[in-house]
């Protein structure tokens, strides 16, 4: 696809700037009521969904030229779907977050590139990882954990850690946890370790398209070679792109593939895995971006007027993970969920995602401000969240204000009612 | 009307860029292609085949009136014009000369404050109207949310142009509500327009303290031409509901809790006068919180436009909707107590028995109940009719009485009907008015919507044609002949209609010297291209124009 695929969805804007807003039977209070980061950030228009597609109108009708100010523009963008999903709430015609992609493959082609974004691909070709970190301390957060080595040893789950988990030395303990609860619950669990590439989606994101293709033929050989059943992963974002990126390129993975929260409820449910400590506390949840609405699973490819397509194929989040970490925070001993204003499909966003931790830290530090923020609003004594990015994005904020609300992971939460955390600190 | 080109664009100049950066932060102004032609383009309500209106030279992000006043002396001093932009939906926000400033008052976005006692907000143009029914329910008070829905701004359509609604029946039309409002001239002085400017509070547009609010406002709005409107203080209305009403679920299968106190019923008459009759009795009887006249198959292509194609080919299902239920009328009571809403009820039932009219309860109905429900509490499925043909527009007759919309409705459909069968637009079954009633229903709004898909040249084709042949039928009828915002139609309808274009023009000369606010909407006029038209309809608008031209001894006989 080119973004010339795309002009009928930029013609058919109607430029009702429902993409800047919860959708409207959602709003609840003048504080809460917008879903952009970009727009609120940055006020003009062109910082929109709607605005980014008519730069796309604008640029492929010969009206204006990319330069460095809009390739700007096109990357300082989450590409966190909240537009996408608010658009389609009323549309059947429009998809807004293919034509965010678009543009950024076309400033790639253009050779319209963000230094940091660069400094990322390249990392990845040398590392196999968008951090920057050696290729083979990828297995090091495993050292000591009795799991299968899945380049010489079949398994029936395979656990693929992503990128961040791997390497960030404070979500350590979580990623061990999370593979320790598998064991727990007598899975046989199998990991890549030095070999485990990153997934490739955040190379697709920001217009890397090539690498992205590169990295789902890997997992897939890696998954058809270990035998597994389930491919689990903590990772939003990883979940995301086997879900909907690699079908949608033709890459199924052929086995069934699960978020960690998805595995755990799973587990309790049939009793595997039991709680035996008390979680006292007052909790909201932050709905990650790549695990709620843009973890809605590939949905098939509508090949005539999008105007006649059914609703059933159109890519509004639906079919996201909403319930498995709400039931995760419901099930423990003692804690009790509130709600924030902006949930579900309609979440706001963190701030990391789409390139914008790497090239505009402050934008992603000020959107999950803005988070924070909201949490704070419930009154409750802690968020969690289940992705590595959340995370650390949400983290560092709540630090950076001096706001008194620690920032979980939903994994940690779950090891703590399980017992199993004191177990891995002694 | 006006055109994509950008032959004529021109850059801004140096010095009066650095005088907009001066008055609102470098940051605060772009003058980048791209992000300008996030304003040029408007294909919602703009008849012209390429859908982009003029570039604007620089777009400005003011924060308070103070920046306001500045950007707009900048534009007096370097001969630009400005045009301000709330939330800009609508071919009506966009520039329509070469070298305007365009006003984004987005980052103007404040309730700066609700009136629980007074039952009024103050308001900031950026405050758009769900923000402000959220937080008017919380102190058990409600907005009136015009029929473009609860993104648009409340303060723009109540200062500067139309404002109607389905609400109307109990929350009259928009700048009815307006209790004052800031006001920045196009030369940059500012003035308050009502009690507020006597320190007395933002109780009353009309004084103690200068009204001026007909002169700002008008029927239709100024439509940015006099200048920018930075606050303004609105009337709100009992809301005897919870302070919030949940809703699950996004897309067609939401699930709302609706209120005990709230009923909703779609109504049906056999014919046109028991209708007619019983909506003046309704009205009588103060019944009411939201009422309209809409067509079944206006439910039916927003909600399920596949369905409504495929009933628009099978002729039995086509006369069902188009007879059977033809005559249909819509309506929300809401009680503040058990008893009240009891009353109403029965009230409603007895008006429709005398009518031999019936009623389905929907909110009893599985499914559209909380479809209805929020559709029309927030107007929120509004951006849902685009999902026909991609567009739509619509043939504006102004206010007047019940019985006078209810002639342009069907005059509406005959035209319409004409259209589809040509292909010239696309099928919704031809009857479909929005129709909004005020004031115990003795006046109420009719415009007749149809469905086009601006990929089909033919649709592109039909607009003026059609937009020629509505306004001729409106002025065989006597009646207010579309849209007054359209300097091609202005010009011509002026004259039928006492000359108000003179009188418009006399306002903006006096408040704009210097010519600085953008008038295309407002009082400018452009000649018609009657190329697309065929000739016996001109030389029948010719006719009428000439019969009913106002000369300067008054009106014709
Ligand atoms: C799909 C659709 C349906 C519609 N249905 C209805 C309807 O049912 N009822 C109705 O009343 N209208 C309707 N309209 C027209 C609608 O009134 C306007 O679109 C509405 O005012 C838009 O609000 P906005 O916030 O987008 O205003 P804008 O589009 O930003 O502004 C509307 C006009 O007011 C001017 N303006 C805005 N803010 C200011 C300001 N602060 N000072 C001075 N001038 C200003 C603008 O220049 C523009 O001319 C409809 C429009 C659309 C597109
Ligand atoms: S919601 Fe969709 S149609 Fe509306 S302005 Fe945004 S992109 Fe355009
Ligand atoms: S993807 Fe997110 S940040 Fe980007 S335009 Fe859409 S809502 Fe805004």
């Amino acid at each position: 696809m080119a973004l010339s695929d795309y002009q009928r969805d930029m013609e058919g804007c109607s430029r009702c700037s429902s993409c800047k807003w919860v959708p409207f039977n959602q709003i609840k209070s003048w504080r809460f009521a917008k879903n952009c980061p970009s727009i609120c950030r940055y006020n003009f228009h062109a910082y929109s969904g709607s605005g980014r597609m008519i730069i796309g109108l604008s640029m492929l009708t010969g009206r204006s030229e990319l330069n460095d100010h809009v390739a700007e523009i096109v990357y300082r963008c989450q590409l966190c779907g909240a537009c996408d999903t608010a658009c389609k709430v009323y549309r059947d015609d429009i998809d807004l977050t293919e034509v965010l992609l678009e543009l950024r493959a076309h400033c790639v082609e253009q050779g319209f590139l963000m230094v940091e974004h660069m400094a990322a691909i390249d990392a990845l070709k040398r590392e196999d990882n968008v951090l920057g970190e050696p290729k083979a301390k990828r297995g090091e957060w495993a050292e000591g954990l009795p799991l299968k080595d899945i380049n010489r040893e079949r398994c029936e789950v395979l656990f693929h850690a992503g990128c961040r988990y791997s390497y960030d030395p404070d979500l350590r303990d979580t990623v061990r946890g999370a593979a320790r609860l598998l064991l727990e619950a007598g899975l046989e669990v199998g990991i890549a370790g030095a070999e485990e590439s990153c997934c490739g989606g955040r190379a697709y994101e920001l217009g890397f398209r090539g690498e992205a293709e590169n990295y789902a033929e890997d997992l897939l050989s890696r998954v058809k070679a270990s035998g597994a059943r389930i491919l689990v992963t903590p990772c939003a974002d990883g979940y995301a792109h086997f879900r909907y990126l690699y079908p949608r390129m033709g890459k199924e993975i052929p086995c069934e593939v699960l978020h960690i929260t998805q595995l755990l409820e799973r587990l309790i449910l049939e009793g595997r895995l039991r709680f035996r400590e008390e979680v006292p506390f007052l909790l909201t949840y932050h709905d990650p971006c790549h695990l709620g609405r843009m973890g809605e699973p590939f949905l098939g490819e509508w090949k005539g007027d999008k105007l006649q397509r059914p609703m059933s194929m159109k890519r509004a989040g639906r079919k996201g993970i909403y319930e498995a970490p709400r039931n995760l925070i419901r099930a423990l001993p003692g804690a009790e969920l509130v709600e924030m204003e902006r949930i579900r499909e309609y979440a706001w966003c963190c701030g990391a995602g789409g390139g914008v931790y790497e090239a505009f830290p402050d934008f992603a530090s000020w959107t999950a401000r803005e988070r924070i923020e909201e949490a704070l609003a419930t009154g409750a004594e802690g968020l969690a969240t289940a992705c590595p990015w959340c995370v650390r994005v949400l983290r560092d904020a709540a630090q950076e204000m001096g706001a008194e609300l620690p920032v979980y992971d939903l994994v940690d939460l779950v090891l703590q009612a399980a017992g199993i955390a004191e177990k891995e600190r002694v | 009307m006006t055109t994509a080109t950008l032959e004529t664009w021109k850059e801004i100049s140096e010095a009066a860029y650095r005088d907009l950066e001066n008055a609102v932060g470098a940051e605060n102004v772009s003058r980048e292609p791209a992000v300008l032609d996030g304003y040029a383009w408007q294909p919602t309500i703009n008849d012209d085949p390429a859908k982009w209106v003029k570039r604007p030279v620089a777009v400005v992000l003011p924060s308070s009136t103070e920046e306001v006043q500045e950007v707009v002396r900048a534009c007096n001093r370097h001969g630009l014009k400005f045009k301000a932009f709330s939330t800009g939906w609508g071919v009506y926000s966009g520039p329509t000369y070469d070298n305007v400033v365009q006003i984004d008052l987005r980052r103007m976005n404040r309730i700066l404050e609700i009136d629980e006692k007074n039952m009024y907000a103050l308001v900031e143009p950026y405050v758009c109207g769900a923000q402000l029914q959220a937080e008017a329910m919380k102190r058990g008070l409600n907005c009136h949310i015009i029929g473009a829905g609860p993104a648009c701004s409340p303060l723009a359509s109540a200062t500067s142009g139309w404002g109607v609604g389905w609400d109307g029946v109990y929350m009259s039309y928009g700048h009815r509500n307006l209790l004052g409002a800031e006001w920045v001239l196009p030369d940059g002085e500012v003035i308050r327009v009502g009690s507020c400017d006597s320190g007395l509070g933002w109780f009353s547009p009309d004084g103690p303290g200068p009204s001026l609010r007909g002169l700002m406002r008008g029927s239709t709005g100024a439509l940015s031409g006099l200048g920018v409107f930075t606050k303004c203080a609105l009337k709100l209305y009992p809301w005897p509901g919870p302070s919030r009403v949940n809703v699950r679920g996004l897309l067609l299968d939401a699930k709302a809790e609706i209120p005990e106190n709230v009923r909703f019923h779609l109504c049906f008459f056999p014919d046109r006068k028991r209708l007619a009759d019983a909506v003046y009795r309704v009205g009588e009887a103060e019944l009411g919180y939201l009422a309209t006249r809409t067509a079944v198959a206006a439910f039916i292509y927003t909600f399920a436009p596949h369905l409504l194609r495929r009933i628009a080919g099978t002729r039995c299902l086509r006369d069902v909707l188009s007879r059977g239920v033809k005559w249909g009328f819509v309506i929300m009571l809401v009680g503040a107590s058990e008893e009240e809403i009891a009353y109403q009820d029965a009230a409603l039932r007895r008006i429709l028995a005398d009518h031999d009219g019936l009623s389905i309860e929907a909110m009893g109905v599985p499914a559209i109940g909380s479809m209805v429900f929020m559709n029309f509490f927030r107007v929120t499925a509004i951006p849902m009719v685009f999902r026909m043909g991609g567009l739509f527009s619509t043939a504006l007759d102004r206010n007047d009485t019940w019985d006078t919309q209810l002639d342009w409705a069907e005059i509406g459909e005959s035209i319409k009907r004409k259209w589809i069968e040509r292909g010239g637009i696309l099928d919704d079954l031809a009857d479909n008015p929005f129709m909004a009633l005020y004031e115990s229903n003795m006046w109420a709004h009719c415009e007749e919507i149809f469905q086009y898909d601006a990929r089909d040249p033919k649709h592109l084709a039909s607009l003026e044609p059609m937009f020629i042949e509505f306004s001729v039928a409106a002025i065989e009828k006597c009646m207010e002949p579309l849209s007054a915002t359209d300097a091609r139609l202005r010009k011509i309808v002026s004259p039928l209609m006492g000359h108000y274009n003179e009188w418009q023009k006399k306002v903006s000369a006096m408040v704009d010297t210097n010519r600085a606010a953008d008038t295309g909407m407002y009082c400018d006029e452009v000649d018609f291209d009657f190329s697309k038209v065929e000739p016996e309809l001109k030389a029948k608008l010719d006719r009428l124009v000439e019969r009913f031209r106002w000369t300067e001894d008054g009106p014709p006989s």
